[in-house]
């Protein structure tokens, strides 16, 4: 191409693009002076951006107390801390469900202990996005310890109905993982009202922070073991992990940096209000799938999301190569291929993929008409000419 | 034209190897019918100064812009080190006026029996 056109970020379910200015700033403040932090320092010229971090986390999520609020490096690790943390405390062997709807960040921990021979594990299918609440009760046995699953998919854009699967958990006793990681930013999540035992979240989507944050809400610390073990700057005298949230779990020197821009971008949505956020992306996400859908050779896959995400794939043209098209001829950066949630793809497309479209709170209307003709260009042009010049 | 260097690299979900490539001079549009001796060519001709594609199955794949100075390559990893060489041949034989197609259809038969016999073996 001769000139480059301007870039039109829409993989924002991966990661958001662009940053309010208030992040910016506050990684910029958070480096200028030294760090100030519980325990490891005897200044205070500082902002203790950790515990600012935690308390805009906990009002953002309605997450009480907010010292159950627990950093980590990502939703991945928060994963992980979570399920190897809780499972340590069950007998082998036991039970464990999750769904198709799952990323790998789920999906890849639970195989490996499946494969270990230390979990049986369950995958539910889904219809219209979602898995039904009677599916999961169906699947749940006298030795069913855990059930993890997406709160909203990275692929459709779907939200289960977590209240309900919840109810269905706790009256058999399952410890009930939720990985929020499209989720919180995107729409209003009242963790003292969810019937759930863990909330995971990630700093770099919906929140508006920087890569390498993240973290889970515990209701109750104890049903899960720390998997870490180190120094808190607390009680440095025993030389065991403290018992005392957030120390139990967080362990080591702390991403000072990203919890400053976590803070700042978790003001930053509350200050806009979630509800803001998801009405204006529910009316995006409505035209571009309204757009998409006058081209007879368009497949789209989730036509009403609840999210703001817009997958589908145009008939005799590959989804990696409608990527390219997209991001050399019209600037427009997507995903495409299986986002590492292959099980969905499996259901939706046979495991060939799609193409996503994603928007934040940043994507102009302007900028959905560009890539809804772009698209419609891209399938013109495949319905008319795909084949030798 | 040739290839001055390689820009970007990835491994791909189906495990072939992407390499982004600048070239030196902008691809003309003739380049993706030559490459058709070769392989098969897909067009959306439309879009932009034409999208196009080239399969050569088990060695690459090529896509790119005609006019753009950048071409995305895929190469299959196993026999990537027998097929590479060919890769530049293509492109630094391409002439506008008509290209000799006699030498790369040799070193393409050459190339062709090292990379069937390292991916199926001898026979």
């Amino acid at each position: 191409m001769a000139r480059s056109p301007p870039i039109i970020y829409l993989n924002n379910a991966a990661t958001t693009w662009p940053k309010p200015p208030e992040v910016l700033d506050a990684v910029g403040q958070s480096l200028a002076l030294p760090v100030f932090g519980s325990g490891r320092t005897t200044g205070s010229q500082g902002e203790d951006y950790i515990t600012l971090a935690r308390e805009a986390l906990a009002s953002l999520l309605a997450a009480d107390p907010a010292e159950h609020v627990v950093f980590t490096q990502n939703a991945t690790d928060s994963l992980n801390i979570l399920i190897l943390g809780f499972l340590a405390g069950q007998e082998a062997g036991c039970h464990v469900i999750t769904t198709e709807l799952d990323h790998n960040s789920v999906l890849r921990p639970l195989h490996e202990l499946e494969r270990q021979g230390r979990i049986r594990l369950t995958v539910l299918p889904f219809e219209d996005g979602a898995v039904r609440p009677d599916t999961v009760e169906a699947a749940i046995t006298p030795e069913t310890r855990l059930m993890v699953t997406a709160h909203g998919s990275n692929v459709l854009g779907s939200v289960q109905d977590v209240p309900r699967i919840g109810e269905v958990l706790h009256d058999h006793g399952v410890f009930f993982i939720v990985d929020g990681a499209q989720t919180a930013g995107h729409i209003p999540v009242d963790l003292k009202d969810l019937p759930i035992d863990a909330y995971v979240f990630t700093g770099h989507k919906g929140l508006f922070g920087i890569p390498g944050t993240g973290g889970f809400y515990l209701r109750d610390p104890e049903s899960v073991a720390p998997v870490r073990y180190g120094g808190t700057g607390t009680d440095s005298f025993s030389l065991y992990q403290p018992r005392e949230m957030p120390e139990r779990f967080e362990t080591g020197t702390h991403n000072y940096p990203g919890l400053a821009a976590l803070a700042a971008g978790a003001d930053y949505v509350a200050s806009i209000g979630v509800n803001a956020i998801a009405e204006k992306a529910e009316r995006q996400t409505a035209f571009l799938i309204r757009e998409l859908k006058s081209e007879s050779n368009i497949t789209i896959y989730n036509e009403s999301p609840v999210l703001p995400i817009v997958s589908f794939n145009i008939e005799g043209v590959e989804n990696d190569d409608v990527g390219f098209i997209l991001a050399r001829a019209y600037g427009i950066v997507a995903r495409t291929g299986l986002h590492c949630a292959p099980l969905v793809h499996r259901a939706i497309d046979g495991g060939r993929g799609s193409v996503r479209l994603s928007l934040s709170w940043f994507t102009r209307d302007d900028e959905c008409r560009t890539a809804a003709r772009a698209v419609k260009e891209i399938a013109k042009d495949a319905n008319s000419s795909v084949g030798s010049p | 034209m040739r290839i001055v260097r390689s820009v970007r690299h990835k491994v791909c979900a189906d495990g072939s190897f992407m390499k982004e490539f600048l070239l030196s001079a902008p691809i003309p549009e003739g380049f993706f019918a030559y490459l058709g001796n070769f392989g098969k060519v897909e067009a959306l001709p439309n879009i932009g100064e034409g999208f196009y594609k080239f399969e050569k199955p088990d060695w690459f794949s090529i896509k790119g812009f005609a006019g753009d100075t950048t071409v995305e390559v895929r190469f299959k990893k196993e026999v990537m080190d027998l097929t590479v060489d060919f890769l530049y041949l293509l492109f630094t034989s391409y002439r506008e006026e008509g290209t000799d197609l006699r030498v790369l259809r040799r070193r393409e038969e050459a190339v062709e029996r090292r990379v069937h016999e390292h991916l199926h073996g001898r026979g």
